[in-house]
């Protein structure tokens, strides 16, 4: 039974896609409601993800699935966020998509399967379910990138987007296969006893090992697999970035960090390489995110740089004693500072993203004072300056590297802190201390100046009270 | 022994509640469509009220408890604990603190109530009243506080408030001035107070950093670390009372609204620094030699701003001076030992010269701000009920006997005779008669005579009832005060003393009687030497004179302003300016340039490879992958 209550978030979100799809098929109902019907599927999911509460780590339905599913508290936390997410993402699209007409019915539908696939991933504790679950998630983004077909850039993302991403997905696949062959087995269990009983390296495990880093790695947008991040982000809606850049990091890197923390000799082999990664995804993402002159461009490129502060989490894991919190509490402070953004950014846009770049943005606190302030705020998360959420989570990332001996690493984390302070402050110089050169009135449903407000809340909340995470 | 008493966290809350609400309805409206007046005064008034209230309550409280148990105290929360020192945001009523409480909130209470008549028709309506109730909640911690740390919260919140109100009319750059230099002097004497808690802590205040901890541990205190703390609290007291050498603000803190002169820089806020002094009582009557440096800077204070009293000619400059001067009393009782007289001094003086402040509001409300008292006169005809009370409040400040201010007045001076501080007394005596002059020297030129600019006179007409009640009511307590603590001479039992008793630590001297009656006649001599003088000079009206020679030197305050500018502020514009034309452009700014330069120069070469196309995208994974398998080979050896 408690097995069936874990798995229930899923189960609802499953059924609500295809409920939703079956809805679309036949067009019995208008756009507005779908949206509603979402929203309250992820409530209705969020909420049971609540009720399941802190449990041990529990293997699902070990008969019927063999192991391939664990649900833990820090997948509960994943959860958490990615259905939180979910719902404010709804929420910006209802009222993004009033402004916007592109939007058809199978819209959420598809975004309810995207969620299913995340949720999915997190769970997931084998190679092949994990590749599964991937690609659900990953061909529902695709669509919902690529959902204005008559736009360009809309286009051109979903063309780099599935061609790289297809990349990515190959060396999974040429991962599993190197690993099944190295331990004869996919489950993340066997491979990490396997490890533990042979001492050396086995090349054909270190092979399949590296390529399923680079397909997370890849999802992750980490450096030098960023390149298609800032063009992707740029051309989809604003709301399916704000879904992207949060839920789907999430979904990765609780994954990624379920796979490191399998064996310790496997996590202390990789910790070189990893350091590396992470502060050239740091400092590249920063040098990326100051020369840019769109607000969605910047946040692609500093959505790699947090990528950096999550690596440095993962390097500084513990994988006897592994929780997963540090990861998981940044990963809710990043949620709420850049989802709170995309929200904003899905009212103020305006038709055809019009308000886009920094210059666009100028004088908006004469115009619209407490959006202005809004932004400000998860600006100011996303900088880590207290008491927002945003930095006691880099706090917390940068005493776990120092606790776990990292100096080097939390040192340049902070150094990198202080360089991503450029563009976030960049936009708010504009907000507050230019004049307005033009202003447009901007319509659609107030759901998204909510949810912005509502993050607002959250970005303190969970500054303020940890204990929440 | 120490009773828990929840409710008394309330007294200040119920201000702060009030300024948070006032200040949110003008922040939302203050563009467009303001709320009426009434709400804002009701609103305002209803904090201050419910604290008085409690206030009473406190008292009766206190009063049903034996002596020696008169502590109420309720922690709300733990402020901050890091290492030895734990601060908890608590409170603590005792008979000190309880009677400041009800003379603040029963004043504070009158004010607000005068102030909406008074400010009626100001476009800041609303923020005024906020301010008004922020400080009376800063104020009220100030005096609740269990702790020096949260004294120090009110004792700035007072500050603030204080700068706020002083620059209030923000349009004229002289009032912005003024408050600034309000703050910035306070902010030296806070200096001195930091200090003072901090040595304070260092020494004894492991064991617990509140009043009651402390006098139980003041014995431990060696003379030197002692006297140190003891001079540096009264540096902050110096600042927040106006006391040498810090007392040149409050004469510029009178460009505030007048209700705010009476309230603030008169009645409560000025006389915290001898609140502090009494509640520190615990040490100062430890160190004599630190309590005598106190009693002299006081009493000198209150000889040079009678000096400077004397010679003034706008109304509210002399009663900003005579509050100094009144203030040196004060500190002259607390530096000798004497708190209850001290504190009974800022009690009647609370009255009166808040009185008196209502008082000139009121006549520089019907004269159109016209604040000259040389184009006044003859007011006493068409102002009946303000001449009235206003002089009663200048025959409490001169020392009439059996006036309020006779009473504390005497006390202190009986007190500084008795304790054998002769020169002290002697330089009172004095200021008791120079006193008396100048107030009537004021009453005289403003009511008595004939006008002197006959157009305003002829508009003049006593303020409205809103104005004139709250003025009725002090002059009964400026006339009354005193019988609260009649001493046995005139068949009283110094009530006020022996309720002060379980917060203080003084000794009352025992002398003959001749002594008591000596300081008495004394004082009665001075004050009929005084107002003689005056009537004689300005009685039958008088044109204002040319100033010449000492008058002239008095009426320019011996141009301590003027030195204080070459002495102190223009030398630290000009370092100030020296750093920031030559050092920061040169030495400290240009590294940052270079390196925020190099920083944008990295970004924009980066961005070149950000060129769109997927073949390069996918060559960046190639070699990426490529590099990073050299970098497993490489670790795979």
């Amino acid at each position: 039974m408690h097995d069936f209550i874990s798995l229930l978030p899923l189960i609802i979100i499953g059924s609500g896609a295809i409920l939703l799809m079956l809805f679309s098929a036949f067009e019995k109902i208008q756009l507005e409601t779908a949206s509603y019907i979402s929203m309250g599927f992820f409530a209705a999911a969020f909420l049971a993800q609540l009720l399941v509460g802190c449990g041990p780590e529990t293997v699902l339905f070990d008969k019927i699935f063999n192991g391939m599913l664990v649900s833990s508290n820090f997948t509960m936390i994943a959860g958490l966020i990615i259905l939180g997410c979910g719902f404010f993402t709804a929420m910006n699209s209802h009222t993004y998509f009033k402004i916007n007409l592109f939007c058809t019915l199978e819209f959420y539908a598809i975004m309810l399967f995207g969620a299913c696939g995340m949720l999915l991933l997190t769970l997931s504790q084998e190679l092949i379910t994990a590749f599964i679950s991937l690609e659900i998630m990953s061909l529902s983004i695709y669509i919902l990138v690529g959902y204005d077909r008559s736009n360009v850039t809309s286009t051109e993302a979903i063309l780099k987007y599935l061609m790289l991403g297809a990349f990515a997905g190959a060396f999974f696949t040429m991962g599993t296969a190197l690993i099944y062959g190295g331990t004869q087995s996919t489950k993340f269990a066997e491979i990490g006893s396997f490890v533990a009983g042979h001492s050396g390296t086995n090349p054909l495990v270190l092979g399949g090992v590296f390529f399923i880093f680079v397909a997370f790695l890849f999802k992750a947008a980490a450096f030098p697999f960023h390149a298609w991040v800032i063009d992707v982000y740029d051309g989809a809606a604003a709301p399916v970035t704000g879904f992207m850049a949060t839920a789907l990091k999430t979904a990765v890197f609780t994954i990624f960090a379920n796979f490191l923390a399998i064996n310790g000799a496997l996590h202390k082999d990789w910790i070189t390489f990893l350091f590396y990664i992470a502060v050239f995804t740091m400092f590249g993402g920063n040098l990326i995110a100051i020369g840019q002159n769109s607000i969605k461009r910047m946040l692609a490129a500093s959505g790699i740089v947090h990528s950096g502060y999550l690596l440095i989490a993962l390097v500084a894991i513990s994988t006897d004693n592994f929780t997963g919190t540090v990861v998981g509490y940044y990963l809710a402070a990043y949620a709420v500072g850049t989802l709170g953004i995309f929200s904003a950014l899905s009212y103020l846009a305006g038709e055809g993203e019009k308000r886009a770049t920094f210059d666009d943005f100028r004088g908006l606190a004469n115009v619209r004072p407490y959006s202005a302030a809004a932004i400000t705020v998860f600006l100011l998360s996303m900088a880590g300056i207290p008491p927002t959420a945003g930095f006691m989570a880099k706090f917390y990332v940068i005493t776990s590297a120092f606790t776990a001996g990292h100096m080097t690493l939390a040192v340049l984390g902070i150094v990198s802190s202080i360089l991503s302070m450029w563009y976030y402050l960049r936009l708010i110089i504009h907000m507050y201390f230019h004049e307005a050169e033009e202003c447009f009135e901007t319509g659609g449903s107030p759901l998204a100046a909510a949810a912005t407000f509502i993050l607002v809340f959250c970005v303190f909340a969970i500054g303020l009270y940890p204990i929440v995470i | 022994m120490e009773h828990t008493a929840t409710y008394i966290g309330l007294i200040p809350l119920f201000p702060l509640v009030g300024a948070l609400v006032l200040g949110l309805m003008h922040m939302l409206t203050c563009t467009k469509n303001p709320f009426p007046e009434k709400l804002y005064g009701i609103l305002a008034c209803v904090g201050p009220l419910l604290s008085f209230f409690l206030a009473l309550v406190v008292y009766y409280h206190l009063k049903g408890l034996p002596a020696e148990e008169r502590f109420l105290s309720h922690n709300a929360f733990t402020w901050f604990a890091v290492g030895d020192l734990q601060v908890n945001m608590g409170f603590l009523a005792d008979p000190l603190s309880s009677l400041m409480l009800l003379f603040v909130t029963f004043i504070g209470s009158l004010i607000h109530i005068y102030s909406i008549g008074y400010m009626a028709g100001d476009k800041n309506f609303g923020k005024f009243f906020a301010y008004l109730n922020l400080f009376l909640g800063s104020m009220l911690i100030l005096v609740l506080g269990s702790g020096p740390v949260v004294m120090f919260v009110g004792w700035e919140g007072v500050g603030l408030c204080s700068y706020l109100l002083i620059s209030f009319y923000s349009e004229d750059t002289d009032n912005v001035l003024a408050g600034n230099k309000a703050f910035i002097v306070n902010r030296i004497g806070d200096l001195g107070f930091v200090l003072g808690m901090s040595f304070l802590f260092w020494a004894i205040g492991t064991h617990g950093f509140d009043y009651l901890s402390l006098k139980a541990n003041a014995h431990n205190l060696t003379p030197g670390i002692g006297i140190a703390v003891c001079l540096l609290l009264f540096i902050g007291a110096c600042g927040k009372s106006a006391q040498i050498p810090l007392y040149v603000w409050l004469p510029d803190a009178m460009a505030g609204p007048t209700p705010v002169s009476a309230l603030i820089h008169a009645a409560t806020m000025v006389t915290a620094g001898v609140y502090m002094v009494a509640r520190f009582s615990f040490l100062y009557a430890h160190f004599p030699l630190a309590g005598s440096i106190v009693a002299w800077v006081g009493i000198l204070t209150a000889l040079l701003a009678a000096f400077f009293g004397m010679f003034q000619k706008d109304i509210k400059k002399i009663l900003a001076y005579s509050t100094v001067s009144q203030l040196g009393y004060m500190f002259a009782a607390v530096g000798i030992a004497a708190y209850s007289a001290g504190i009974f001094h800022v009690f009647t003086h609370a009255f009166f010269k808040a009185l008196l402040f209502l008082g000139a509001g009121s006549v520089i409300y019907a004269l159109h701000h016209q604040q000259d008292i040389w184009k006044m006169g003859g007011l006493k005809d068409k102002m009946p009920k303000t001449y009235g009370t206003m002089l009663i409040g200048a025959l409490a400040l001169s020392g009439a006997p059996l006036f309020s201010g006779f009473f504390s007045k005497d006390e202190i001076l009986f007190s500084a005779l008795a304790s054998g501080h002769t020169g002290i007394w002697i330089i009172g005596v004095l200021v008791a008669g120079m006193t008396a002059y100048y107030t009537f020297r004021m009453i005289f030129l403003v009511f008595h005579g004939e006008p002197r600019d006959k157009e305003i006179y002829d508009h003049a007409k006593d303020a409205p009832p809103v104005m004139t009640i709250p003025l009725i009511i002090l002059a009964v307590g400026a006339a009354f005060a005193g019988v609260l603590n009649l001493p046995g001479i005139f068949g009283g039992s110094l009530n006020i003393s022996h309720w002060l008793a379980p917060s203080l630590v003084e000794h009352h001297p025992h002398v003959s009687i001749w002594i008591e009656i000596l300081a008495i006649v004394t004082s009665i001599a001075a004050f009929a030497a005084g107002i003689t003088i005056a009537y004689r000079k300005f009685g039958h009206g008088a044109e204002e004179p040319e100033y010449t020679g000492f008058a002239k030197f008095g009426y320019n305050k011996f141009y301590v302003d003027e030195i204080y500018n070459a002495v102190f502020v223009q030398p630290y514009k000009a370092v100030g300016s020296v750093i920031s034309k030559f050092l920061e452009p040169n030495v400290t700014d240009i590294h940052v340039k270079l390196c925020t330069w190099l920083y944008q120069k990295a970004g924009k070469a980066f961005k070149v490879f950000q060129v769109g196309y997927i073949r390069v995208y996918a060559i960046y994974m190639v070699i990426g992958l490529s590099l990073m398998s050299l970098f497993l080979s490489q670790s795979l050896k």
